[in-house]
């Protein structure tokens, strides 16, 4: 075939240029690490990348998520802590205040110091969290949640619960609201209630209450009535809720369980005849309450049977709550605890998933960098090759020899 | 005899001379675009006649002609007509295609930023840096969507700007090319059959060419040697000396896309997108008319579901300071652009219906005098209707004042404005809602385990919001729950089974089960004791509630666009599509490329000059000359032989 001259410098300037922007482009991957520079390099690699880094930026949600809820957990762990401290505290200052051989002052020290429990736990209960919000406050997290008014301590919260996405199909509370840690503990045995009425003048004190193995309790609240007729102590159950006498005359012995439909209370020492004990499903009682009852009680003098009576059923009503509340409070650490181990292991699941993800990306979009320097290698001695041959071809002209 | 020796050497010379001629000519135009080797044809002269035979008289030069082959030269101005459209084609698309860059600075990065600050906010909803970085993230969102629109219009005004251009060039193009014809059937009309304009003939395929680079023209030559010239779709661009004008004009239904014209008369004959073929213009046409203004309004239908979606969730939810959520984002309203032969006095408006059911499709509504046509033209689905409104693929089209004319037709496009159009609606940190308007609680007095989960809210919320705290109650006898608001219905679902309660009657509590009343839902969980309550109140100072801000959170995943992507996956599917079309027209266009090559290769081996031909015909016309010289020098010799004698 005939090959005309301009054809020659036209291929050849073509070839060179060809080759050119092939060895550019293996350069510009290697300097950018990449296989995928633009799109059309492999579009359905392009479009997979989009997704790849969609989960990704997923992962990082979440692992951000979890570390959030991980410092919030903690947080609230430490300040359960100082709470189950106080109530164990507390609590030991009510056990030892029960000692018979103690005098009015000497309750008046402890009331005192359980008054001071009292102060503390409310601090504690208003305390604020890393962001300066109300930590036990629910959604309230600007307004003080416990407030110390005449009626007591009021809570200004509500029982939100900051709930956050830490998986997929994963959501877990962050943050305990106030009214759900410190007032919904329900009283007495966590059943029922058995309480002795102010205005007993017997010795008799209400001792360990039980439900009777596998009962159905009605939730009618009851009244046991004591008569004391010539040396004998008699007792009525009244079911207060109907109005109606469930049994009379039944006879009474110290340290006897008293049956109430399937509720049995123990009493020890002597009633007074017209003294009275109300057995009552048990309600719910804040547990600043709970601390405040117990003041009252260690503050009222007890120097007869009857009023050391009334000082020993109210402590014990009170230990019975306050037990309540630290086991309420407890719970709620113990949930926090395995939250936390929960988050741990979601953690650890989240980085090999991360991990995973890079894989894939770095599948999808990283160079091969072997098989890039080799293809570099040769299309650089393509384009040499090229511009040699050329030069030679261009150099032979018929010209040259006339 | 000498005589007639003088006068074949003479011949001879002649011919060597115009051997040469030709030789240097070729060489002399090496360089010049569209020349056509020529050589000069010779002919023995008809012999005389002796007693002895005829003798041969010397040579002639009959012609010089140019080398040539029409089927070559044809056959290179169709490839080239291709290769050139998909090379513009191409070279267009690697702009797009490189906006769309490599995936670490795309619209997702943007998108999973925004999506990361709104999970910063969700975790904790009363600090405000953490809003104000929600509303920069946002902002930057925006600002992506609005900075890829804005490239892919600069890029839509460079292809607008290269027609308006190019059609200048071409009618220059075709005015020279008239002109030559015009000289040329003068010159070939005047003189022998065989002896033709070469240089000029190479002129005008030289113009037939550059025409046909910009596009595509077929050229048919006349008995006078004119070339009469057509378009791809058959009108006529020049005949003999008359060139029509192309002009560049405004489309018809989308004024912003200029397209080619041809002025016929007062009037100008439109050529819209395809009607043409061949040549760069075509290319750079059918790219900014598929890929550019799909890839627009896929965009646009990105940013349009996720403002609208996120919009709607927004209003479900109560920002810091106790108000029901607003617009987070501005969103593009549907552009209608009445095309401009309307006769009517119709303004059709369109708005979103459902943003989730949008195409990216355009539409064209038109109108016979007695029914309303839409087309969507992505798959020409065509659908009759006698009356407007209608609500078609989430949009709602009615007419917004005046009355058609027959033959009137509008261009809508939902999602056109969509990336251009969004905007940040927020300016406060605190008005963004990552609150729940209503909250559940359980008394603390409550002796059973029974509760209320957390509450939401759904459309419609806002026009009818809970004026007063509601208390429920829980009655053993029975097993349901009081004190829903007296006139509404209460809907129970369990297991996916939905109860409806007629206004003022007992609702059973179940655990597990949902319960929606006037646009508000809660779950019930646990078993309540007789006469346990529970309050649902508006949620006041709800500062450290995120419920909302989750809901908002969970809208990355959710499958939006469409009902089957979500918006990152749109993104990704706009990526692969403009991936896939730069990457199939790249090769398109490097396979054109090759068979070029090929048309050019034979064409140049029949036409091309080659200067070692030339060279080796510049030696053999020499030695002929010199050759010829020599027969001159002996016809001398002989001639004074014969002058010796007479002296003698």
């Amino acid at each position: 075939m005939r090959v005309s001259t301009s054809q020659i410098y036209a291929l050849g300037a073509e070839s060179i240029g060809k080759t050119q922007s092939d060895l550019l482009r293996t350069q510009q991957q290697i300097a950018a690490m990449r296989r995928i520079l633009t799109p059309s390099d492999d579009p359905i690699g392009a479009a997979s990348a989009v997704a790849v880094r969609q989960s990704q930026a997923r992962t990082d949600r979440f692992d951000t998520s979890i570390a959030t809820a991980k410092d919030a957990l903690a947080q609230n762990d430490s300040a359960l802590s100082s709470i189950v401290n106080l109530l164990q505290n507390a609590r030991t200052t009510s056990i030892a205040a029960g000692s018979g051989t103690l005098n009015d002052a000497d309750r008046t020290t402890y009331a005192n110091e359980l008054s001071q429990n009292l102060d503390e736990l409310v601090g504690l209960a208003n305390a604020k969290d890393g962001n300066g919000n109300y930590r036990f406050a629910g959604f309230q997290v600007n307004a003080q949640p416990f407030v110390r008014s005449s009626a007591g301590v009021v809570y200004n919260g509500d029982s939100g619960v900051r709930n956050v996405q830490v998986d997929a199909g994963r959501t877990m509370a962050m943050s305990v609201s106030g009214d759900a840690l410190f007032l919904a503990n329900p009283t007495g045995n966590g059943a029922f209630t058995a309480i002795a009425a102010a205005a007993n003048t017997g010795s008799a004190v209400v001792g360990a209450t039980q439900v009777v193995g596998g009962a159905t309790l009605t939730g009618h609240a009851y009244q046991v009535n004591f008569n004391v007729a010539a040396g004998v102590t008699t007792y009525d159950v009244v079911d207060t809720t109907l109005g109606v006498n469930v049994s009379a005359g039944n006879a009474y012995a110290a340290g006897s369980a008293i049956d109430v439909a399937g509720m049995q209370v123990t009493l020890s020492g002597a009633p007074a005849s017209g003294d009275q004990v109300a057995v009552a499903p048990a309600g719910r009682q804040s547990v600043f309450d709970t601390l405040a009852a117990l003041v009252a009680a260690l503050r009222a003098p007890a120097n007869d049977d009857a009023s050391r009576a009334q000082l020993a059923n109210r402590l014990a009503a009170g230990l019975q709550n306050l037990n309540q509340a630290l086991e309420n409070v407890m719970t709620h650490q113990a949930q926090g605890g395995a939250q936390l181990a929960e988050l741990d292991s979601l953690s650890d699941i989240n980085s090999e998933r991360a991990i995973a993800q890079s894989k894939t990306l770095s599948r999808i979009e990283d160079l091969d960098y072997t098989k890039a320097t080799t293809d570099f290698a040769k299309q650089q001695l393509a384009l040499e090759a090229a511009q040699k041959s050329f030069l030679s071809v261009a150099g032979l002209s018929l010209f040259n020899n006339l | 005899m000498s005589n007639s020796i003088y006068g074949i050497g003479l011949s001879g010379l002649a011919a060597a001379q115009a051997g040469l001629l030709t030789a240097g000519h070729n060489v002399a135009n090496v360089n010049t675009p569209g020349y056509t080797r020529q050589e000069a044809l010779f002919a023995a002269r008809q012999g005389l006649f002796t007693g002895s035979g005829y003798f041969g008289q010397g040579v002639d030069v009959t012609t010089v002609r140019r080398v040539y082959s029409d089927f070559a030269v044809s056959r290179t101005l169709q490839s080239q007509a291709a290769s050139t459209e998909l090379d513009a084609r191409s070279t267009a698309l690697s702009q797009l295609d490189s906006l769309f860059g490599d995936g670490t600075s795309g619209l997702n990065v943007a998108m999973d930023g925004f999506f990361a600050s709104l999970n910063a906010v969700s975790t904790n909803p009363a600090d405000t840096p953490s809003r104000q970085q929600l509303l920069s993230s946002a902002q930057s969102l925006v600002s992506r969507f609005q900075s890829y629109s804005q490239q892919i219009d600069t890029l839509r005004e460079s292809a607008n700007h290269q027609i308006s251009n190019t059609v200048d060039t071409v009618n220059g193009y075709a005015t020279q090319l008239a002109k030559l014809n015009q000289r040329i059937s003068a010159l070939t009309g005047s003189g022998r059959a065989q002896d033709l304009p070469n240089d000029l003939l190479d002129q005008r395929d030289q113009l037939v060419s550059n025409i046909n680079a910009q596009l595509g023209v077929t050229p048919v030559a006349q008995s006078d040697g004119s070339f009469n010239l057509f378009l791809s779709n058959g009108q006529a661009l020049v005949i003999g000396s008359t060139a029509q004008k192309l002009v560049a004009v405004r489309n018809l239904d989308t004024p912003q896309n200029l397209d080619i014209g041809l002025q016929n008369g007062a009037g100008v004959l439109h050529f819209t997108s395809g009607d043409l073929s061949g040549g760069a213009l075509s290319g750079v046409i059918a790219f900014r008319d598929t890929t550019l203004h799909d890839a627009q309004n896929e965009l646009g239908r990105v940013a349009i579901v996720l403002g609208d979606a996120f919009n709607t969730q927004h209003r479900l939810g109560q920002d810091l300071n106790g108000n029901l959520g607003g617009d987070f984002f501005d969103v593009a309203v549907p552009s209608v652009q009445a095309a401009t032969s309307n006769t009517g006095t119709a303004a059709v408006a369109a708005q979103i219906a459902s943003a989730q059911s949008l195409t990216g499709s355009d539409y064209t509504l038109r109108f016979d005098g007695s029914n309303y046509t839409l087309t969507r033209e992505s798959d020409g689905t065509a659908t009759t209707y006698a009356t407007l409104p209608q609500t078609v693929d989430g949009m709602s089209i009615s007419m917004a004042s005046g009355a058609m004319a027959a033959g009137d037709r509008f261009r809508i496009s939902a999602t056109q404005d969509g990336a251009s159009g969004i905007a940040l609606a927020l300016t406060d940190p605190a008005a963004v809602a990552a609150a729940t308007p209503i909250r559940t609680a359980s008394a603390a007095t409550n002796v059973g385990t029974g509760s209320l989960g957390a509450a939401a809210v759904s459309n419609g919320y806002a026009a009818g919001p809970l004026a007063a705290p509601l208390t429920l109650t829980y009655h053993v006898a029975g097993g349901s729950l009081t004190g829903f608001p007296p006139a509404v219905p209460v809907t129970v679902t369990v297991n996916g089974v939905s109860t409806t309660y007629p206004p003022a009657t007992p609702v059973p509590f179940t655990a597990g089960a949902t319960v929606s009343f006037a646009n508000m839902t809660f779950a019930m969980d646990g078993a309540p004791a007789d006469n346990d309550t529970f309050g649902i109140a508006r949620n006041t100072g709800g500062a450290g509630d995120n419920h909302n801000a989750h809901l908002l959170g969970a809208l990355a995943e959710s499958r939006l666009v469409g009902g089957t992507a979500s918006l990152d996956g749109a993104y990704g599917q706009l990526v692969a599509r403009v991936g896939t079309d730069t990457n199939q027209a790249g090769i398109e266009s490097t396979a054109q490329a090759a068979i070029l090559t090929q048309a050019l290769a034979s064409q140049q081996a029949i036409s091309g000059v080659n200067l070692d031909e030339e060279a080796a015909n510049l030696q053999r016309f020499q030695q002929s000359y010199q050759a010829a010289s020599k027969v001159m020098a002996i016809a001398a010799t002989l001639f004074n032989s014969i002058l010796d004698i007479m002296n003698h």
